[in-house]
């Protein structure tokens, strides 16, 4: 007992107590007085605040309707959408094809063997190779070189001038050209072309004829109409057949498709017997979905303002968590503020001051680092608040506050922090090592850590185990699972039906369940892990500076 | 705070230290404990590497260091009772004065009023209070020095180890801080100040240590060391337009043994009594009527000493 009445490891702990609070302030003094700490905090603010301008943005834009199936879209600009092309099996890559355009049908052909090569009739002819004595050419029948039609301003008089049966065997045109002969015939190679008359095909060589359907008059639709047009259709019951094709483009019913023309497609992709339907797979809980198995253009463009809004909110939040958060602010701060934490005291000759004192050195590395944390930490959770005001006021839904997004912000602070700790114990660590090259080592780490990080995002889950980024990641999905539990089905519906969110891509379930895919389990392994890396690195770091001479 | 056992506050036994192939210090052996002892050697004789020692910030090679009893490089407990100023002029630049001492008081487990006020107290001691509240950045050397100093005092240690703590000093702060070494050894505390600069350790302490290439050349009293060197041959440097006619009048002066002429302007008088030969210089001077400019002892100095001690001629 001492004289205030104490005990023994009472007064052992309020000593250590002062001397952990003189350190830390000190430490925290002493970032403050560096200019650099004040660009990096300062750097980083700005990047957070671009960010919540770009959200604030991005909200008062509202969530425009997105076509997620791409059938809105006229590729070739004939005024036909893509949906509509596709029901009448014409392309959308072909201005001359389009619904009620015609369509060619083949009506015989000369072939690289047969005997007769000549024909003579009133076709459109097509991959033409031969010489042609027409009673009548249409000149006007354009198209570009790739439609393989010929282009008749590009017709000249043939070298060979009469001998057309010379020019057949030293076969000089050109793919997709032709030329004339001075008494009115003509050489083609590979085009397509419409007239009357009789075609002679060298050996070797082919030439198609047929003839163009009727031309119809087919109004083009606007292409809202490919938008927002085949919903999500769950009723939440697993067992009943689920998914419905709103719009047609699977089950092609009253499709205008020649029965040559169509592709082959199937409509039971998820093999359950029934076509265009969507499985939901349950899990062995009988309740969570643990999987969706969507046949093909089944539910794939639903209402984004209802779905994907909710989806693109949560891929945002996760978004910037993960790459500004976890990937540059935990690894640049502590690249800026750690590493010169004991380095720099041994440089400026300062060392001495606080090791004089009735310190342990393992404990002045412990009470630098909480210096630094108190810094580092601070900042990281003042702008995950900003964060999190600005996107629970201006998230979609119809609270005043989104309460779920505060949580989650919170939680990738928490992520964060436990990152910054760990690289902070690690690049003091580097310091430590070697004065000289401590920084670049530690650059290097930085960049590894980088690469590991983006290795995490494009779904890697054996290799960047071994990195911090890794586990900080996996921990940022656990909270966001942890809070928002219909976030795995959200993410189960952009694989299954092919929609493109921002959650689908930022955010993957968590890989190290040990196989109870329970996001608490993840998140505590993660924490566990990156307490483990932090605690033996500071342990390192203490044995290597205990033993260490002091010049 | 007093030494509460009889374990000596400092016991050094056979200790060496050696940097790869260069020696620091070579088999030293010592024990100090109370009053202000001086550790005189040129630079380069080993007293920061044994200061280093003493402050477990290296580890001896061979030998044992103990304060109080304990190995520095093994336990921190010591420096509770120990106060340390380095050599080192860097300090945290942007820190006052009194935030300086109150801070590093509160490695010693203060609460953050006890530093405080040990801060006041310590600054008053070493004559800063004044400025205590100003940006240690914006002191003189001396008051940078005297900050040093109160921040080893502030815990009222038993032991306070100063490593040329008048180093770049002006006269002032010099004649400040030897008197406020002064005031430590009086208050029975044991103080170990660093210095290779004779002067300097004469005008605060008769107890020395002197070191020479790392090795311990001397230990005891200055003033008996000093007489020990009076009795030796010794130079009398004597400045004058006349040296020879000044010469003739030393002939036959008892403590006078020979003359020498190093410059064309200066006589050089050989003795084997200093302070004899000082005190009948005066009297032969007034009596040749020949004028002088000025008197000088060359050889009253660290490296005449250190010369003298270790064998050479003086």
């Amino acid at each position: 007992m001492d004289k205030q009445g104490r005990s023994l490891s009472e007064t052992v702990w309020t000593r250590l107590d002062r001397k952990a609070g003189a350190i830390t302030e000190l430490t925290v003094r002493q970032l403050r007085h560096r200019i650099s700490t004040w660009v990096v905090l300062g750097v980083g603010m700005l990047m957070i605040m671009m960010l919540s301008a770009f959200y604030v943005d991005a909200v008062r834009d509202g969530f425009e309707p997105i076509d997620n199936d791409g059938d809105s879209e006229d590729w070739d600009g004939d005024g036909y959408p893509l949906g509509q092309e596709r029901k009448f099996g014409t392309s959308d890559w072909d201005p001359e094809q389009y619904p009620g355009s015609g369509s060619y049908v083949q009506d015989g052909s000369i072939e690289w063997g047969d005997d007769i090569r000549t024909h003579t009739g009133n076709h459109t002819w097509e991959y033409v190779t031969g010489i042609f004595t027409p009673i009548w050419i249409d000149e006007s029948y354009q198209g570009d070189r790739w439609s393989m039609i010929l282009d008749f301003d590009s017709v000249n008089f043939c070298e060979e001038e009469n001998d057309a049966s010379e020019f057949m065997n030293s076969w000089s045109v050109g793919w997709g050209g032709g030329c004339e002969f001075e008494n009115g015939d003509y050489a083609f190679q590979e085009v397509r072309f419409r007239g009357e008359g009789t075609l002679r095909v060298p050996r070797g060589h082919y030439a198609g004829w047929g003839h163009m359907t009727d031309v119809f008059d087919v109004e083009p639709e606007p292409a809202s109409n490919y938008i927002n047009e085949d919903d999500l259709d769950w009723n939440g019951n697993a067992l009943q057949s689920q998914g419905f094709d709103d719009d047609g483009d699977c089950l092609r019913d009253d499709w205008n498709l020649g029965p040559e023309s169509d592709f082959w497609f199937d409509k039971d992709d998820n093999n359950n017997g029934r076509d265009c339907d969507v499985i939901y797979v349950l899990g062995v809980d009988g309740v969570t979905v643990v999987n969706i198995i969507a046949d093909e253009n089944v539910d794939e463009d639903p209402d984004d303002e209802k779905l994907l809004g909710e989806s693109n909110h949560r891929g945002f939040i996760v978004a910037v968590g993960k790459i500004a958060f976890v990937m540059i602010l935990s690894i640049f701060l502590p690249l800026f503020l750690a590493l010169g934490l004991v380095r720099d005291e041994t440089e400026n000759g300062t060392l001495h001051y606080l090791l004089s004192k009735p310190i342990h050195r393992g404990e002045f590395i412990t009470y630098r680092i909480l210096g630094y944390l108190l810094i580092s930490g601070t900042f990281v959770f003042l702008m995950s608040l900003i964060m999190a005001s600005v996107t629970s006021l201006l998230g979609p839904g119809d609270s005043i506050i989104r309460f779920g997004d505060i949580v989650v912000w919170v939680g990738i602070a928490f992520a964060t922090i436990l990152a910054l700790t760990a690289y902070g114990a690690l690049f003091n660590t580097l310091g430590l090592i070697s004065s000289r090259y401590g920084v670049y080592i530690a650059l290097v780490i930085g960049i590894y850590e980088f690469v590991m990080a983006v290795m995490t995002l494009s779904g890697a889950t054996l290799v960047p185990v071994l990195s911090i980024s890794h586990w900080t990641l996996q921990l940022v999905d656990s909270i966001v699972l942890i809070v928002w539990d219909d976030t795995l089905f959200m993410d189960m519906m952009s694989n299954a039906f092919g929609y493109d969110t921002i959650l689908g891509f930022f955010w993957s379930p968590p890989a190290h369940t040990l196989g109870t895919e329970n996001p608490y389990v993840s998140a505590i392994i993660s924490v566990i892990v990156l307490i483990f890396i932090t605690v033996s690195m500071i342990f390192f770091a203490q044995s290597l500076f205990k033993r260490r001479e002091i010049m | 705070m007093t030494t509460e056992s009889n374990t000596p506050a400092v016991v050094i036994d056979h200790c060496s230290k050696w940097y790869g192939n260069v020696i620091g210090i070579n088999d030293i052996s010592l024990a100090i404990d109370g009053g202000v002892t001086g550790i005189l050697g040129p630079n380069g004789a080993g007293k920061s590497t044994l200061f280093k020692l003493l402050m477990g910030r290296l580890k001896p090679s061979s030998g044992s260091v103990r304060l109080f009893g304990v190995d520095p490089w093994e336990s921190t407990s010591p420096y509770r009772r120990i106060g340390y100023v380095s050599e080192t002029e860097k300090m945290y630049d942007w820190m006052t004065g009194h935030d300086f001492v109150s801070t590093l008081a509160r490695l010693h487990g203060m609460t953050r009023e006890e530093a405080n006020s040990r801060a006041e107290h310590v600054m008053d001691f070493v004559g800063l209070a004044d400025v205590q509240h100003k940006e240690i950045g914006k002191y003189s050397k001396g008051m940078r020095q005297r900050v040093k100093i109160a921040h080893a005092l502030v815990h009222d240690p038993d032991l306070i180890v100063l490593d040329e703590p008048l180093h770049g000093c002006d006269p002032i702060a010099r004649t400040s801080i030897m008197s406020v070494i002064r005031d430590l050894g009086e208050q029975g505390k044991t103080v170990l100040v660093s210095s290779h600069i004779l002067d300097e350790i004469e005008r605060i302490t008769e107890q020395i240590v002197i070191l020479h290439n790392g090795r311990l050349l001397a230990l005891g009293n200055l003033h008996a060391i000093r007489d020990l060197l009076d009795k030796h041959p010794h130079r009398i440097l004597i400045r004058t337009d006349h040296p020879r006619d000044l010469a003739s009048a030393f002939v036959g002066s008892k403590p006078v043994y020979g003359v020498r002429f190093s410059e064309d302007d200066a006589l050089e008088i050989l003795t084997n009594d200093l302070s004899e030969a000082h005190s009948i210089l005066p009297e032969i001077i007034v009596k040749s009527g020949i004028k002088v400019h000025s008197i000088e002892n060359p050889d009253d100095n660290l490296d005449s000493l250190l010369k003298y001690l270790v064998g050479g001629d003086s």
